[in-house]
């Protein structure tokens, strides 16, 4: 489980806390989706889930965050990456090799993954991030998509219990970036890990999170199961979040029609909406 | 430039050479090169430049690294040749010795130059840091940082390129300008790259600790460099330059 309780954090140097009073808990096996304007300090979240943040980044760190019972502030940065995975926001820097192979073999070797059981592995990652094809290339001959896709299996040949991801589709096209939803979605149905996703596509996070956080200046404004979060869709386009259209158009036909209705989240559930109208 | 270190794949028995044994060779050459002052032992080691490029599969790019030292050569060759007092004058101001110490230093040159770009070129730069780290126990933390920068290089002239294009864009002329002048237009775009690159170092520092890097030992690289009998041929060919350099002065 992850628990973050009344959080704040300054950078080192920083007039403006990046965090404020932020309070939220993700349950063991829960998909949290994360999202917010440019600035709302969404990456600093992740950081501070991650430990990264105070371990690496120096600020004025009040609050608390635990992760898998493990007290951030308290626990050395090795042992909480153990449990916690982490795909960063700027792909070319988390790169450390120059051929793919070795990318994934680099967590592997360093935690000590018994050399038996590497092989496995690295079949294992690159086979469920689809990228089978691309094992003897080099990093330099690939586009930033793969190279994104090269960072995401190298976090998932750890296994780790917790898999926290700042914008894993950024580079992505539309099919690749369901692609990277579904895989984690089908890891947390096999291995019953935790996901935190920081991602801009609002639909993907409508199929797959069942928990969304929206943050703004710093701060969770709302949080909640995603259909609750969703029927504040007002709210969100005020915070420049675009909601799904099928969702405003629910929303929107509940209020001209002055009744309520269910809020819909994909287009099956509009489908149902309309037929139930015209019936 | 760019594709200067860049790894040219292939299965070459230059290529299934153990990383520590090409470094070797390379050292061996350069020592061999400085042991000699002998014409013809410093042409059998060129011979031994051009054999490693050609037998790794890469012709062209040893070429290519001969013609671009040559520019360099010929005009070390000229000034020594002109500034060489000793010996019977053959003409002009040109004496015997003269050409030949000129042609010696700057064989020496070439010779020196060559092996290391050439090994890095079959050489995947992580089995290299690897091999370091688990034959010769050098630490990892250098051995890191050594393989690090080298994969920025090409990074960063990605970088450098893109910045000069959307210049280009806006109107400034780097094509037209020479020498000082493009040094100037130049310089002032490093200030931008050298900040994007520290910021790089940083974030690239916080990835590999939560990748476990302090955990790292010399025990722990899956792949393993054992010495073969491809080994035992590059060293015996070593022992033999530096005997024949040790020899022949
Ligand atoms: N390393 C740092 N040092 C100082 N300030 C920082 C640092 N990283 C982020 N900030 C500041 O903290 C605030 C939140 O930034 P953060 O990167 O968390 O936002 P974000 O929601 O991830 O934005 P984006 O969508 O652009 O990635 C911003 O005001 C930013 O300038
Ligand atoms: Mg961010």
């Amino acid at each position: 489980m992850i628990d973050i309780q009344s959080l704040s954090f300054t950078y080192k140097d920083e007039e403006h806390p990046a965090l404020r009073d932020v309070t939220l808990t993700v349950p063991d096996g829960g998909f949290l989706g994360i999202i917010g304007p440019a600035g709302a300090g969404k990456t600093t979240l992740v950081r501070a889930v991650s430990g990264v943040i105070p371990h690496h980044y120096r600020g004025d760190f009040y609050g608390s965050v635990s992760v898998d019972g493990m007290d951030t502030v308290d626990t050395p940065l090795t042992d909480l990456s153990r449990a916690v995975g982490m795909v960063f926001q700027d792909v070319d820097s988390q790169i450390v090799s120059t051929e793919v192979e070795d990318e994934i073999l680099y967590g592997l070797e360093n935690f000590g993954v018994p050399h038996s059981e590497i092989p496995e592995r690295l079949d294992f990652a690159l086979e469920r991030v689809g990228i089978a094809d691309l094992r003897g290339r080099s990093i330099a001959s690939l586009s930033g998509g793969q190279r994104q896709k090269v960072a995401i299996a190298s976090v998932i040949a750890l296994r780790p219990k917790i898999l926290v991801l700042d914008e894993p589709t950024g580079e992505l096209d539309p099919v690749s970036s369901r692609q990277v939803f579904s895989l984690l979605s089908s890891l947390r149905k096999d291995f019953g890990i935790t996901v935190i996703v920081v991602e801009q596509k609002i639909m993907l996070l409508c199929e797959f999170a069942d928990r969304l956080a929206v943050m703004d200046q710093g701060a969770v404004v709302r949080q909640g199961a995603t259909r609750d979060v969703l029927a504040g869709a007002d709210e969100l386009e005020a915070l420049g979040v675009n909601c799904p259209r099928v969702t405003t158009l629910s929303q929107l036909l509940s209020k001209r029609l002055g009744r309520s209705m269910p809020v819909c989240v994909n287009l099956d559930e509009a489908e149902t909406m309309a037929r139930g109208l015209m019936a | 430039m760019k594709d200067l270190f860049r790894y040219v794949p292939g299965r070459s028995v230059i290529h299934r050479m153990n990383p520590v044994t090409k470094l070797l060779l390379t050292v061996v050459i350069c020592v061999a090169a400085f042991i000699t002052g002998n014409i013809f032992v410093l042409l059998g080691l060129l011979a031994a430049d051009l054999a490693i490029g050609f037998i790794a599969g890469v012709p062209g790019k040893t070429l290519n690294i001969l013609k671009g030292l040559m520019k360099i050569a010929i005009f070390l060759f000229v000034l020594q040749t002109l500034l060489y007092r000793d010996g019977t004058p053959l003409f002009w101001i040109i004496t015997d010795k003269g050409l030949l110490t000129a042609a010696t230093v700057v064989l020496r040159l070439v010779v020196v130059c060559m092996p290391l770009t050439l090994v890095l070129a079959v050489t995947r730069v992580s089995d290299l840091a690897n091999a370091l780290v688990q034959v010769l126990h050098v630490p990892y933390k250098y051995a890191f940082t050594v393989t690090t920068a080298i994969r920025f290089i090409p990074q960063f002239l990605e970088e450098m390129s893109d910045i000069m294009e959307a210049q280009t864009a806006r109107g400034v002329a780097f094509d037209k300008a020479r020498g000082l002048r493009k040094l100037g237009m130049i310089l002032p775009l490093c200030a931008p790259l050298l900040i994007t690159s520290v910021r790089r170092t940083e974030l690239t520092a916080v990835a590999v600790e939560v990748r476990g890097f302090a955990l790292r030992t010399p025990a722990s690289g899956y792949r393993r460099y054992p010495f073969g009998l491809i080994d035992a041929a590059a060293m015996i060919v070593c022992a033999g330059m530096i005997v024949a350099a040790v020899m022949i002065r």
